[in-house]
């Protein structure tokens, strides 16, 4: 209903009586954040042992990577490379099977086959990658191994939900077209879905190969394998500018990841 | 021989919506066969029946005296295979060639692996670039489907079809997705190939002048029931009038505008 009032209109996606009560809300929101996050830092920090604001810059400073340092840590920064691909591989398989069962348009049944699906998506999303690594490494003992096991169970959960996402969002004309032709349900996802989700799912898992070289840095810590063991070590060792080149050499490896990923993905959007 | 058999056919849709009452039909043999009637008239649904894409309530189907709605899946498929199957939006695998995607006419009878690694036998292939030929799209065999025109697309929708060696044409609203000349030309040349292979065809319509044009006989539905089952020639204003009326009698079309 449109109201008149003295020469004006009463803008409906203003009203009065619900933006009030709205700014009312935000402000309150706001304040109980504040107040808790004050509680956290003002509080919850250890004002008395941390020294002068000299000190403390020096010490960040001491982290100024030892350049020197790099090429001793050339192998293991080589591991944590080969850990992510073959974890983001491994996923990347695992994925094809997880995703057909998740997808409400291919699942051969919403009550069994589609929640067990589900429940490894949810599995593998909600556990950190350093859980299962522990859980590894406790299982198999130290290196790489359970390292590329950790990564490949915390990228399987991405792969496969974004690629039954993709299978479901398909032009299911084209897979009823494949249908009506009387071929079995196999044939129709291989012939009718798999080229329509491949580029997406490529993409993904290029993506994921990223992230992993990234999440790959840090199992070494708990003794996973790779670049993140030395950097530990070190940190141990109050060695901090080695520990600085640990970090310079993987900022680095993620960089060069991520211009490569780039430039592949955008071959493949465009091609 | 009756090829098509069909006997009080029922379908209601989920929310009581009925979409085909006790509908029955014969086809005999090669006839061009022209189903008219509103959307919503039960036109695709009774297509759809034909081959189980969607499942019939309760009636027969009889596809040269086999009984089709009580098959298992690996008979229906069999069945599936007898018939083709062309579209209104193509439904061609956008990312698939011209040439894979005629070919996927033969994946009810390719094995998986086949399928997958694109082995087909070379005698489906030599058939396929046939087929490329009559169908006047031999140029286009290796460009991406979705590289073609809309008149073209349904070109590869047609050989797609005929790849399958079908007994039957299931078509579906042919030409709504095309604009008038280029569907007339899909009309005319999906006769033409019907006639040739002597196989019946069998499709929905909006446009009344193509289903006069095209057809030997006209099947008119109104709200799932089957009102009219003749002869093309003897449609007359007062039939099409019937076929398009709406149930509730205040909105009646005119013969202007239905034609």
């Amino acid at each position: 209903m449109i109201q008149k009032m003295a020469g004006h209109i009463n803008n409906p996606l203003r009203k009065r009586n619900v933006i009030i009560p709205r700014y009312i809300a935000y402000g309150i929101i706001l304040v109980i954040i504040l107040g808790m996050s004050a509680h956290l830092i003002v509080f919850g920090t250890d004002w008395k042992r941390m020294s002068s604001i000299n000190e403390v810059f020096e010490t960040l400073f001491s982290f100024f990577p030892n350049l020197k340092f790099i090429p001793e840590i050339a192998g293991p920064l080589f591991e944590t490379t080969l850990m992510a691909f073959w974890g983001t591989l491994l996923a990347v398989i695992l994925s094809i099977p997880i995703s057909y069962l998740a997808a409400t348009t291919t699942t051969p049944s919403m009550l069994i086959t589609f929640p067990l699906g589900r429940a490894f998506i949810v599995l593998s999303r909600s556990t950190h990658e350093i859980i299962f690594a522990l859980i590894f490494v406790v299982a198999l003992g130290l290196g790489p191994l359970p390292g590329i096991l950790a990564l490949a169970c915390r990228s399987v959960g991405f792969m496969s939900k974004t690629t039954a996402e993709a299978i479901e969002a398909c032009n299911q004309g084209a897979i009823e077209a494949i249908k009506s032709t009387g071929a079995r349900k196999l044939v129709q996802f291989f012939f009718a879905v798999v080229p329509q989700v491949f580029p997406i799912f490529l993409g993904n898992a290029i993506f994921q190969f990223d992230i992993n070289i990234r999440r790959a840095a840090i199992l070494g810590m708990v003794g996973a394998g790779g670049i993140g063991l030395h950097f530990s070590e070190q940190m141990k060792a109050y060695n901090y500018d080695n520990a600085g080149a640990c970090v310079f050499a993987v900022v680095i490896l993620v960089i060069l990841g991520e211009v490569i990923s780039n430039r592949i993905r955008t071959k493949l959007i465009a091609g | 021989m009756v090829l098509l058999k069909i006997s009080n056919l029922k379908k209601s849709f989920q929310g009581n919506e009925i979409a085909l009452r006790d509908v029955s039909l014969t086809i005999e043999n090669q006839e061009v066969i022209a189903l008219l009637g509103l959307s919503g008239s039960g036109k695709s649904t009774l297509l759809r029946c034909i081959n189980r894409l969607t499942e019939p309530d309760s009636g027969s189907i009889k596809l040269e005296n086999l009984e089709i709605t009580n098959l298992n899946k690996r008979e229906l498929r069999k069945v599936r295979a007898k018939m083709g199957m062309i579209f209104q939006e193509f439904n061609l695998v956008n990312r698939l060639t011209v040439l894979e995607n005629v070919l996927s006419g033969t994946l009810g009878v390719t094995s998986l692996w086949r399928a997958v690694t694109r082995a087909f036998p070379p005698n489906d292939i030599f058939r396929a670039l046939e087929l490329c030929e009559r169908v006047g799209i031999s140029s286009q065999v290796e460009k991406r489907a979705d590289q073609l025109s809309g008149g073209q697309r349904q070109r590869v929708g047609i050989a797609r079809a005929l790849m399958q060696n079908p007994t039957l044409l299931l078509v579906d609203e042919p030409t709504s997705s095309l604009d008038p000349k280029i569907g007339r030309e899909v009309m005319t040349l999906m006769c033409e190939v019907a006639r040739e292979r002597d196989i019946p065809l069998l499709f929905s319509v909006h446009d009344i002048s193509l289903a006069k044009d095209f057809s030997q006989r006209i099947i008119g539905l109104k709200e799932g029931e089957k009102i009219f089952d003749k002869k093309t020639s003897s449609l007359d204003d007062k039939s099409l009038e019937q076929i398009y009326k709406i149930e509730s009698g205040n909105s009646l079309l005119t013969s202007e505008s239905v034609n």
